[in-house]
């Protein structure tokens, strides 16, 4: 016990005594750091104090990434811009589609989604008075089932949904027993496949990979060695400019809100939308005005996602995007203050 | 009697299989993902009610709530010290070197200068994979969770110890908590204190406390009774008691508690990336989605890095205490000189890190953490580019022979001829009260809509199960024989068992594709490192007389293996299968992260979605039920009379 006692004193002298190093803290990293950025802001105000005044100040918020290489691109170049232009302090989490996200909104740790599927699975949130549409990213969606281009080319008829039994043994694998297998997205994704089948009486059956990268895995050894793959896919997605997939095509659709489906009617044409909290928008920061003006065509992001895939970090890609489409940035800080 | 037991079974099996062929597909209970059960309905209705009244309801704002934040801030705490930067700060209050050298301080603290020292290296290379920050929020939350579980669960271990009601009253639930699956458990907290730190430690606690109070009860139960006696003789109240004599006697139980339950919740730390927690859990979790095998292992080899290094430091410190270290004064006097120096020189370090910026952020030319994740991402291709071909093929014969038709007697079936069949088989081979607890626990399964799903995981977990009592008994038995062989596969059963589930769940998917059998590979790869050194254990515990007296009999090594050591160790044997099945129950439910379909596939995908949320909560339930029901199946016929076996 006694020596219990000397042991346990030693370790309290020497946490007071690093405790009292830390409180006197005149020139640490930390101010050294934060000293040496301010002078690099006040040497550039009076080159621009001809111009607007200086942005108000932007504050700390939350940016949601999701698991796709495009909501990737899109939010990084979002999250570089606010923090370059504006000063913005932001922290991106990487969290799962919808209902996870907008919890995690409701409770303030994240504020914006860039790119939302939803067709207004959120309204719950939003009537609850958490969340706020924050109108389109300029993005249009489109889930759909895919194969191979090998086989539309092979099989002309196969892009007729309805139709699909009449190939569904070219689809068997011992994981779906004597049914066809399909692919479905992975398990955050709007997913269908199940109302698709049901509805069709397709004698096929879901197989759920996990994955965005195991259904890209698929499809590309599917295309390699001209094997039959049935799969879930979407645009805007740069894999489509790298391996052909061709698109299975259902009756018009009719619906914007998956759990609404019938079953019948194919995935809609979606115009993404940005999902933002209350507090942010409400909050006069030069961030909301930002979200509030983002938008990019699906060109630009295929070109970012291609750079991430490609090698590049999410950083790199997005500033080199950035560098290269200044006009574009500008029109998003309108009214700001930045330029 | 044993004969007879096992004949009935078969004639229950042979009937089975026949009359599951004839009637395949009828009255399967197949239920399709997006369907809801009268059950799951409720779950769902309940978890949206659950949602809604966050922020209104009472218990939310006066309970749950406030617990939450409490949580929050007290883990905050830790990490604002070693891994988190204040709001506009560049590093946390200590820089890395100097928390490296704390570290090292606290060790030689409590062990000896060696173990310092190879804990710092630990650590170094952690920072060297590029992992510093993030395995120093992963050593904030772990010390945070193990401090909370330790106040709760040690003064209820010890009153649980001295008060054997207390002890009956904790035991059902003691027994609960291990057969839990730790991803079922993530939801329902998860839906209560939102994702993050909170439900993260939570889950951690909810895993970690158990073991400790089992300890700790053992611990203070399992005291001498003398020196008790002595002191209550001598007058003492029950509190002196406590504290003077049985606490200190129990001291290095209660250390080794610490060092099971920091364990416990180190190896919790991947899973509880899942919902929120910070640290290297979440590269882990990343590399899978993406499928980058290198940044996965490197992550992963951060953790396994952190558990030797906790594990060993604080075993060093039971044995410190154990050995009743009563040194002679020079070697006392030259360890305290020793302390001092250290003592200083950490000061030191921790000023240091705060003013020298190399110091304080690891530095970047000391990163090498990409190169490891490139010789493990050409490592991976080269398996999958060369022998995948193999493993594909292999897996896919597999299917179409042993896992289908398997499946196909468990779930293509009529559910009541699977219901009474198991029931059977569970009267046959562990006796009546355990036929009738599974045959009510499986009606509840029945009544929770997910009959097929679970008939579905059932199967890989028995065809996972196989694999690993085979494995654990082949090599368990070489190891128990052999001092060498033993040595050799330690590293490979240690890593086995820190290394968390996900980080090789990417190449098992990279060489099986998505399917049930990459699944049944994890619940393999994960469960057999447990079943070698149980099995291992009870091998070397055969009496040394019964084996010579075999050989000097003219037994061969064969007969001597099966006519002495395993029927000797059947015990251990039989508690093997018992934690396999309870450990590749566990892991087959994260196959479904990657095709394998069935309960596993409804938790997570009810984590997602909000309209699945009330089958993912009912997945959990009957998860929990398959649990309960293998686990009482394989432990066999209660005994009925006490004594050992020679």
């Amino acid at each position: 016990m006694k020596r219990v006692g000397k042991g346990a004193g030693l370790m309290v002298a020497l946490a007071t005594a690093g405790l009292a190093l830390a409180a006197c803290g005149g020139g640490t990293v930390n101010e050294a750091a934060s000293s040496s950025a301010a002078p690099a802001e006040s040497s550039a105000a009076p080159a621009d104090s001809s111009a607007a005044p200086a942005p108000a100040d932007c504050g700390s918020w939350g940016v949601a990434m999701h698991g796709w290489v495009g909501y990737t691109a899109s939010a990084q170049v979002l999250s570089d811009v606010a923090r370059e232009k504006l000063g913005c302090d932001i922290t991106q989490t990487q969290l799962d589609e919808a209902g996870v996200t907008y919890d995690a909104m409701e409770a303030g740790s994240v504020d914006v989604i860039i790119e939302d599927w939803g067709g207004g699975r959120w309204q719950e949130w939003v009537d609850r008075g958490a969340i706020v549409e924050v109108g389109l990213n300029g993005n249009v969606g489109l889930i759909g089932m895919y194969v191979p281009q090998w086989m539309c080319d092979e099989y002309p008829g196969i892009t007729d949904g309805t139709k699909l039994n009449e190939y569904a043994d070219l689809f068997v694998t011992p994981e779906s027993g004597d049914k066809g297998a399909w692919l479905e997205g992975p398990p955050g994704y709007t997913t269908i496949g199940e109302k698709l089948i049901e509805a069709n009486g397709l004698n096929f059956k879901i197989i759920n990979t996990g994955s965005e990268a195991a259904l890209i895995e698929a499809f590309t050894k599917g295309n390699d060695n001209k094997e039959a793959v049935l799969g879930y896919f979407y645009e805007p997605q740069n894999f489509l400019a790298k391996v052909p997939l061709c698109r299975i095509n259902f009756p018009a659709n009719d619906w914007t809100d998956a759990a609404k489906a019938s079953g019948l009617t194919d995935y809609p044409e979606t115009p993404l939308v940005k999902l933002a909290t209350v507090k942010l928008m409400d909050s006069g920061s030069p961030f909301a005005t930002l979200v509030q003006n983002f938008e990019w065509t699906n060109e630009d992001q295929n070109q970012v996602a291609l750079d991430i895939e490609n090698g590049m970090t999410p950083e790199e890609a997005a500033q080199k995007w950035i560098d290269a489409n200044p006009d574009k940035v500008a029109a998003w800080l309108e009214g700001t203050g930045a330029s | 009697m044993l004969r007879l037991r096992w004949v009935q079974a078969l004639i229950v099996l042979a009937v089975w299989i026949v009359t599951a062929t004839a009637l395949k597909g009828v009255q399967t209970q197949e239920l399709s993902t997006a369907t809801d059960s009268p059950f799951t309905a409720v779950m769902r209705d309940l978890a949206a009610s659950i949602r809604g009244n966050r922020t209104e309801s009472f218990l939310f704002v006066y309970v749950f709530n406030p617990i939450r934040t409490a949580i929050s801030g007290f883990i905050e705490l830790f990490m604002g010290v070693i891994a988190v930067p204040a709001d506009g700060n560049l590093i946390p209050l200590l820089g890395w070197f100097g928390t490296l050298a704390l570290i090292g301080f606290v060790v030689y603290a409590t062990s000896t200068l060696r173990m310092a020292l190879f804990s710092m290296m630990m650590m170094l290379l952690c920072g060297m994979l590029g992992m510093w920050l993030l395995t120093m929020e992963t050593l904030a939350m772990t010390i945070g969770a193990v401090f909370l579980s330790l106040v709760i669960a040690l003064p209820l271990g010890v009153w649980a110890g001295l008060n054997d009601r207390v002890m009956k009253v904790l035991r059902p639930w003691l027994d609960l908590a291990q057969v839990l699956p730790t991803l079922v458990y993530l939801a329902p907290l998860a839906l209560v204190f939102l994702i993050g730190i909170a439900s993260a430690t939570i889950a951690t606690m909810i895993y970690a406390i158990p073991i400790c109070i089992r300890i700790t009860a053992l611990a203070i139960k399992g005291l001498k009774q003398g020196p008790i006696e002595a002191a209550e003789s001598a007058g003492s109240t029950r509190w002196q008691v406590l504290t003077k004599v049985q606490l200190p006697m129990a001291k290095s139980t209660i250390i080794l508690a610490v060092n099971q339950t920091t364990l416990a919740a180190l190896s919790f730390v991947v899973i509880a990336a899942l919902i929120g927690a910070p640290g290297l859990g979440k590269p882990v979790i990343e590399a899978l989605t993406i499928r980058n095998v290198g940044d996965g292992v490197v992550a992963g080899l951060a953790v396994v890095l952190l558990a030797v290094m906790l594990d060993r430091a604080t075993s060093a410190a039971v044995n410190r205490d154990q050995s009743g270290y009563a040194a002679a004064d020079a070697a006392k006097v030259r360890r305290r000189i020793g302390l001092a120096i250290f003592g200083v020189l950490t000061l030191v370090a921790i000023y240091l890190s705060r003013y020298l910026l190399v110091f304080a952020v690891f530095p970047e030319q000391l990163n090498f953490g990409e190169y490891v994740a490139d010789a493990a991402n050409a490592v991976s291709d080269w398996i999958t580019d060369n022998l995948g071909f193999l493993t594909v093929t292999g897996s896919e014969q597999f299917t179409i022979w042993i896992l289908n038709p398997l499946q196909g007697v468990l779930a293509d079936s009529p559910w009541w001829l699977t219901l009474i069949a198991i029931t059977l088989l569970a009267f046959i081979l562990a006796g009546r009260t355990v036929g009738i607890l599974v045959f009510v626990l499986l009606a509840l399964v029945m009544a929770t809509g997910l009959w097929n799903d679970t008939m579905l995981t059932l199967a890989m977990t028995l065809i996972a199960t196989g694999f690993v009592v085979i494995i654990g008994i082949v090599l368990g038995v070489w190891a128990g024989r052999s001092a060498r062989v033993d040595r050799i596969l330690r590293p490979f059963l240690d890593a086995g068992q820190t290394m968390p589930a996900f980080v090789y769940l990417v190449p098992v998917l990279a060489l099986f594709g998505p399917t049930r059998f990459a699944a049944i590979v994890l619940g393999v790869v994960y469960a057999a490192p447990v079943v070698i050194r149980i099995v291992a254990d009870g091998i070397r515990k055969v009496p040394k007389e019964s084996i010579e007296a075999a050989v000097s009999a003219g037994s061969t090594t064969m007969q001597v293996i099966t006519k002495v050591q395993l029927p000797v160790s059947r015990r251990s044997i039989l508690l093997g299968v018992n934690q396999g099945l309870i450990f590749v129950l566990a892991v087959v439910v994260i196959g479904g992260f990657v095709g394998a379909g069935g309960l596993g596939y409804l938790v997570i995908v009810g984590q997602s979605k909000p309209e699945l949320a009330g089958k993912g909560l009912a997945a959990g339930i009957a998860i929990v039920l398959l649990g309960i029901i293998l686990d009482r199946i394989a432990q066999g016929r209660p005994q009925k009379s006490p004594q050992g076996h020679h």
